[in-house]
């Protein structure tokens, strides 16, 4: 007897602490997310693995080698997350996933009671989902990505919560600085940490609320079940939990099992079927060996808390599984398989018949080197990095701009944040190449769109005021932008101004946007860019 | 105005090197620490003033040649030392023009070498910490910063590039067309403010030069052009007040500037003109440009207002070859 409970604590210990070596990592592999968030904020020269969340995700690379038809080598990583999950299953899910750990954390008192309601046919959603987006991408689609956990948290990262964190800490500097004994310290702070960790300008971005509202619904819906996003709808946990239907090291319930149901009461995600619970667990060989009680890989994140809470020394362990886990019966079938194909071939008819396609709309400015559409859109994984990085936050994602299917890319929006003349970090934190990495004077030639001038609301043109702020920004070494005359006026006052007109030398612009947006009339700018058409405009060919 | 011979100013320097440790206190202990090796590279006379300067200060040093480093010191020694302006301990933000990325041969920022002589002077008098900075109206401060040299320059020389954050601007009242105007909290606290400008051509002003350097001290630009830009930059100045200026005309930009990006739109000038009074040292850069200062209007608003001297006539102003 004493042996036993000896046997069972040693063995609870190891699981113990395989269970502390699981929570660390997955605080390790938050750490890291939320370094990287910073390492890709409004940095000219971001780190060259600040998108490495992105290469590791298997979702993202399959359907954008899949839409783009091509091999990406940057995505190669991604096969590693594969064969992780060939040989110990869905520990992206358990062990690395943020949005994974997040939910993780975010646990609702209630989320068990309310789990036995929700059907478990639901578990077919995210699977449906996965073909969808698979079958999307076939046609060359990818705005079904904005399902891709990693995307979606960056995403909202990017738009809501870092704006908001510079925020607060903006605010209480200002407080600070206002107050003596604490001026000391908000030095110290902005000495250190701004132009690294604090950006140099408040980051704001268009879809804010819509984006944080996603990300709220995702971790509410946890509320219903634990990590509900997981089980249910998650696309690259489909797909991770495809693959581990084959797992080869999994927990096995033994003949010592007594059908406690200690483990299925521990797992966090149901992910374990007790015979008890009207013969669900399929009566195989191989496994479960007892006929007790049975881990279904395509479900379990392998967080091994079953293997922590089970009172029965030998009752489960790691074995070693040569046949791939049983269908079932929330697997999905057919049906699933209809379902995301005509799901993912009328989301391409929806988007091809769309009149984004026919006229581009106005404000269709897109990143440097992406002005090829149908090739950015083949490509861009809705990832929200570009946007990130942008030092002037002018690169905001879109809502209607490029149709439903260019949902939240990046478009300039060159009123709130200009190109910068001196940056090409857009192109070098995507993961995908939608928007090319090009050096400094290959990206000064990318012609983004043609600026004109409204003369009917300029101050010079249209008021007689002096004013050269276009013209005094524009980057272009020769100037696209010319002054017309130069009269010495006298005011009032006395004092003496310049009077010239500004005008724009289209074949010079290109469309870089600072004169839209250091114009300082109020609301809309009498100087506007427009989207170039790229026949027209030398140097507008896309990177092949 | 006959320019100095050579031979003059070297025996000046030589003089001051002899005659300044005993004249001056603080010349004494400067040549102890020299020979202690605390600080060898700095020019003596730049810290502690020319002997004939100490005499008699001009308004304004003109020094044409290179090495540029050498050049500076001069410029700084002929006007009595950088210990008239930085007192030991004091606190000093150094403003140069970093309007945009560049490096230094487009002539559209500060010579790294103007500004980090500076620094090593301020610092060599005693400066607690010299702290430079801009805010680029075109780029991201960080690329333009390392892109024009100057970081690595002013860090090199024992200075801290710091960059300008939104959170210290503050209202102040400049009065007459602005009112209140936001300016950053930190040049206005801080205990010598030296204006660090390069000579370039300007759409909106004619040239823009030192005073309208200042307009990197606010955050609100688009005020001053629509209220009326050279009475704007004269009211900035009113209340930002550089207590030394240095005019970088060592290249200067004679077309498409502020920002330039074209080399042949840049002239060698090989000059460094440094003043107490800024608008004393606008009037004589405009020379460079082979133009009065009447051409750039915000001058003719500083002296209406009472800021400084244009009528260069009035002026001692002294010129030195290196």
């Amino acid at each position: 007897m004493r042996d036993e409970a000896d046997a069972a604590r040693r063995s609870t210990g190891g699981w113990k602490a395989a269970r502390w070596a699981r929570r660390a990592t997955q605080i390790a592999a938050f750490a890291v997310f939320v370094y990287l968030l910073f390492a890709g904020l409004q940095r000219l020269e971001p780190l060259p693995y600040a998108n490495i969340f992105f290469r590791f995700d298997p979702l993202a690379a399959l359907a954008t080698m899949l839409a783009a038809r091509v091999w990406l080598p940057d995505f190669a990583l991604a096969f590693v997350t594969l064969a992780l999950a060939v040989v110990v299953g869905r520990v992206w899910c358990g062990w690395i996933c943020p949005l994974g750990s997040l939910l993780g954390w975010l646990r609702f008192r209630s989320a068990p009671r309310r789990a036995g309601r929700v059907p478990p046919a639901l578990r077919r959603v995210k699977y449906v989902l996965l073909g969808a987006v698979v079958v999307l991408a076939g046609l060359a689609g990818l705005t079904l990505l904005v399902l891709d956990p990693v995307a979606l948290l960056t995403r909202t990262a990017t738009t809501s919560l870092i704006p908001g964190a510079v925020f607060i800490v903006d605010s209480l500097e200002e407080a600070g600085m206002r107050w003596e004994p604490t001026v000391g310290a908000v030095t110290w702070v902005e000495d250190h940490f701004r132009g690294n960790v604090l950006p140099t300008i408040q980051p704001r971005y268009e879809q804010a609320v819509l984006l944080l509202l996603v990300l709220l619904a995702v971790i509410l819906l946890n509320a219903l079940a634990h990590r509900f996003w997981c089980r249910y709808l998650c696309p690259l946990g489909a797909l991770l939990g495809l693959v581990a239907k084959v797992q080869v090291l999994r927990p096995v319930v033994g003949d010592a099992c007594d059908s406690c149901g200690a483990c299925a009461r521990a797992c966090g995600v149901d992910a374990i079927e007790l015979a008890s619970d009207g013969g669900a667990v399929a009566p195989a060989a191989d496994p479960p060996r007892s006929g007790t009680a049975r881990v279904v890989s395509s479900e379990c994140t392998m967080c091994l808390d079953c293997l922590v809470a089970c009172p029965r020394p030998g009752a489960m362990s790691f074995g070693v599984t040569r046949l791939p886990g049983p269908w079932a019966p929330y697997d999905p079938g057919r049906r699933e398989v209809v379902i995301a194909a005509v799901a993912g071939v009328g989301a391409a008819v929806l988007f091809g018949t769309g009149v984004a396609r026919a006229v581009p709309r106005p404000g269709l400015i897109r990143p440097p080197g992406a002005q090829d559409e149908a090739r950015f859109l083949s490509r861009c994984l809705r990832c929200s990095e570009c946007m990130k990085v942008c030092p002037t936050s002018g690169l905001q994602p879109t809502l209607a701009e490029a149709g439903l299917e260019g949902l939240w890319t990046p478009v300039l929006k060159s009123r709130l944040g200009y190109c910068d003349y001196a940056c090409t970090a857009c192109g070098h934190v995507c993961p995908s190449g939608a928007i090319p990495k090009l050096g400094l004077e290959e990206k000064r030639t990318r012609v983004l769109g043609v600026a004109v001038i409204d003369r009917d609301r300029c101050l010079p043109w249209a008021a007689d005021t002096p004013c050269i702020v276009c013209q005094e920004m524009c980057p272009v070494p020769d100037k696209a932008i010319e002054l017309v005359g130069q009269h010495l006026i006298t005011r009032p006052d006395g004092s003496q101004d310049y009077l010239s007109r500004p005008k724009v030398i289209a074949d010079r612009c290109i469309g870089c946007g600072i004169c839209e947006y250091k114009c300082p009339l109020e609301g809309t700018s009498a100087i506007v860019v427009l989207p170039s058409n790229p026949s027209l405009a030398d140097g507008a060919t896309p990177l092949g | 105005m006959a320019r100095e011979p050579l031979t003059r100013a070297d025996f000046l320097k030589i003089l001051a090197a002899g005659a300044g440790g005993v004249v001056f206190f603080r010349g004494a202990e400067d040549a102890l620490a020299g020979i202690a090796g605390a600080h060898d590279d700095i020019d003596q006379a730049a810290l502690s003033g020319d002997l004939a300067a100490a005499l008699a200060y001009p308004d304004m040093t003109v020094v044409k040649g290179t090495p540029i480093g050498t050049n500076v010191r001069t410029a700084i020694a002929k006007l009595g030392g950088m210990r008239r302006f930085v007192a030991a301990g004091a606190d000093v933000i150094i403003k140069p023009n970093i309007c945009t990325a560049r490096t230094p041969g487009y002539a559209a920022t500060t010579n790294p070498t103007v500004v980090a002589t500076l620094v090593r002077l301020a610092l060599g008098a005693g400066a607690s910490r010299v702290r430079v900075m801009d805010n680029p109206i075109s780029v991201a401060p960080l690329g333009a910063y390392t892109t024009s040299g100057i970081k690595s320059a002013v860090e090199k020389a024992g200075g801290a590039m710091q960059i300008m954050s939104d959170t210290r601007y503050r209202d102040y009242y400049v009065g007459g067309l602005l009112g209140y105007h936001p300016l950053y909290s930190d040049m206005l606290a801080c205990d010598v403010l030296i204006n660090v400008p390069i000579a370039k051509v300007h759409g909106a002003t004619g040239l823009t030069l030192a005073g309208k350097n200042m307009m990197g001290a606010t955050n609100d630009r688009g005020t001053m052009h629509t209220k009326g830009l050279s009475r704007s930059i004269a009211e900035v100045n009113r209340k930002l007040k550089p207590n030394l200026t240095v005019i970088d005309a060592v290249r200067i930009l004679v077309a498409h500037g502020p920002t330039g990006g074209n080399l042949a739109d840049v002239r060698r000038k090989d000059t460094v003109i440094a003043s107490k009074d800024w608008v004393a040292a606008d009037a004589y850069a405009t020379r460079l440009f082979g133009r009065t200062p009447r051409y750039v209007p915000y001058i003719a608003a500083a002296h209406r207002m009472g800021l400084g001297e244009n009528d260069l006539s009035k002026l001692t102003i002294k010129k030195y070859w290196v």
